[in-house]
């Protein structure tokens, strides 16, 4: 019979994604005949990030302060606010080096059949923080699925009566892209969207 | 039920869950076999064929093979056309599609529900601003019920008299529309008439063409509150 705290642990293991009762049941022996000393710092590290781990009051992200670095930075353009979907969405704008801005993050989009709305998604704090004053323009840079486009509306008819200018990324052919080797569904949105050539 | 296999199949994704790690559940309207379930296996993995293939909105050619309630998605082909929805025409699409989870029952064939689906969705997607053509959504409604057997009464009244044009009415489940002193919930005989004609010139057949739709639509739910109607009237509390 297995003993209740390990059958706990096993349990436990199982809300992280792609585990299921076999893996999880292997992590649990592992850390316990081989690793002990990986447990006790996994278990640390977890009850660390826990504690300390917060969402920044400016941007939304993860920090371990009030307000986050990129936030607090005096080399940030005050002026533009890119709103995100996630996180990750916003390592990706930042690995770009092209924006300067601040940032807000969503930490979720809206999807109508999964009940999941403005308020749901805490639209209202996005609105405070559009709104204070520095900040002339919202770039929307959600994705580019329905939910993306459906929440990019909303914040536009949310911030637009406010006098904010909101503005969308554009989509298209990915640089470098060939032609022959993109998706039709790409290929005839972009030639939906085609823009005047200026000489 | 007999194991089929399904080829080139024409039809549009209604909604999509997340299943299992790499998984998606797909929810969706085919030309010949109704609403179906879908499991389309590794269609979260970043380099998946059908990635940002099955969205909603979008004209697809589905093949799925298997038997039980869950079917095994094996190839989806985008078939274009469709200008992808924005604004209100988004949240229209979405409503739509809230309608026919809801009300269509599992594997029962609507061919012409899906031409009508289909035409509706070319609307939709025409106008550029997004905007959404109220008659063409009234029809749509009608034509649904229709499909679903649930077809609306509106010329005659329920005592077998021809609806008038300046009477009122009472429109009851079953029964149909029954006359009424002015007051209430009633609606006017115009209303019921330039309905059945698909006639929506009158701005108060409009009006209340939509009131009479919602509670029927309501009714056929089962009580169940749409959440696109939740979300789309906290878009116009804006």
């Amino acid at each position: 019979m297995t003993p209740s705290s390990l059958e706990a642990l096993i349990e436990a293991l199982r809300c992280l994604p792609g585990v299921g009762p076999k893996s999880a049941q292997r992590m649990a022996y592992h850390l316990l005949q081989r690793d002990r000393k990986g447990a006790q710092r996994l278990g640390d590290a977890l009850l660390h990030a826990l504690q300390s781990i917060r969402h920044c009051q400016r941007c939304n992200t993860f920090t371990e302060s009030d307000i986050c670095e990129r936030c607090a930075s005096p080399k940030r353009d005050q002026k533009q606010l890119c709103v995100v979907e996630t996180p990750v969405d916003m390592n990706m704008m930042e690995q770009t080096h092209a924006y300067q801005g601040l940032y807000y993050v969503l930490m979720g989009r809206i999807s109508p059949l999964d009940g999941i709305g403005p308020r749901e998604l805490g639209l209202d704090r996005l609105l405070a923080r559009a709104l204070d004053g520095v900040v002339e323009e919202v770039i929307l840079a959600t994705n580019y699925t329905n939910e993306g486009e459906a929440t990019g509306h909303y914040i536009t008819a949310m911030l637009k009566p406010h006098g904010i200018n909101v503005t969308r990324i554009a989509r298209g052919v990915p640089v470098g892209g060939e032609l022959e080797y993109v998706d039709s569904g790409t290929l005839a949105q972009a030639l939906r969207e085609r823009r005047l050539c200026s000489p | 039920m007999q194991r089929q296999k399904v080829d080139a199949q024409p039809a549009y994704v209604l909604h999509t869950y997340p299943f299992r790690e790499t998984s998606l559940i797909v929810e969706a309207f085919s030309r010949d076999f109704g609403r179906i379930a879908l499991l389309a296996r590794g269609a979260r993995r970043p380099r998946s064929a059908v990635r940002g293939l099955l969205m909603a909105f979008q004209p697809l050619e589905l093949s799925w093979a298997g038997k039980g309630e869950v079917l095994t998605l094996m190839k989806a082909e985008w078939q274009g056309g469709q200008p992808l929805l924005v604004g209100q025409a988004l949240f229209c699409g979405y409503y739509l599609n809230e309608l026919l989870i809801h009300l269509l029952p599992r594997e029962d064939p609507h061919e012409r529900l899906f031409e009508r689906y289909s035409q509706m969705l070319g609307s939709l997607g025409n106008d550029p601003a997004g905007k959404v053509s109220e008659p063409e959504l009234r029809r749509f409604e009608k034509a649904l019920l229709q499909e679903l057997g649930y077809g609306l009464t509106l010329n005659v009244d329920s005592a077998g008299t021809p609806v008038e044009v300046d009477a009122f009415y009472a429109y009851e489940i079953e029964q149909g529309p029954v006359r009424q002193e002015q007051g209430g919930q009633a609606v006017r005989g115009q209303t019921l008439l330039d309905l059945a004609a698909e006639n929506f010139s009158d701005p108060r057949t409009r009006v209340e063409a939509k009131q009479l739709m919602r509670s029927l639509m309501a009714y056929y739910l089962g009580g169940a509150e749409l959440a696109t109607r939740k979300i789309f009237k906290e878009l116009q509390e804006l």
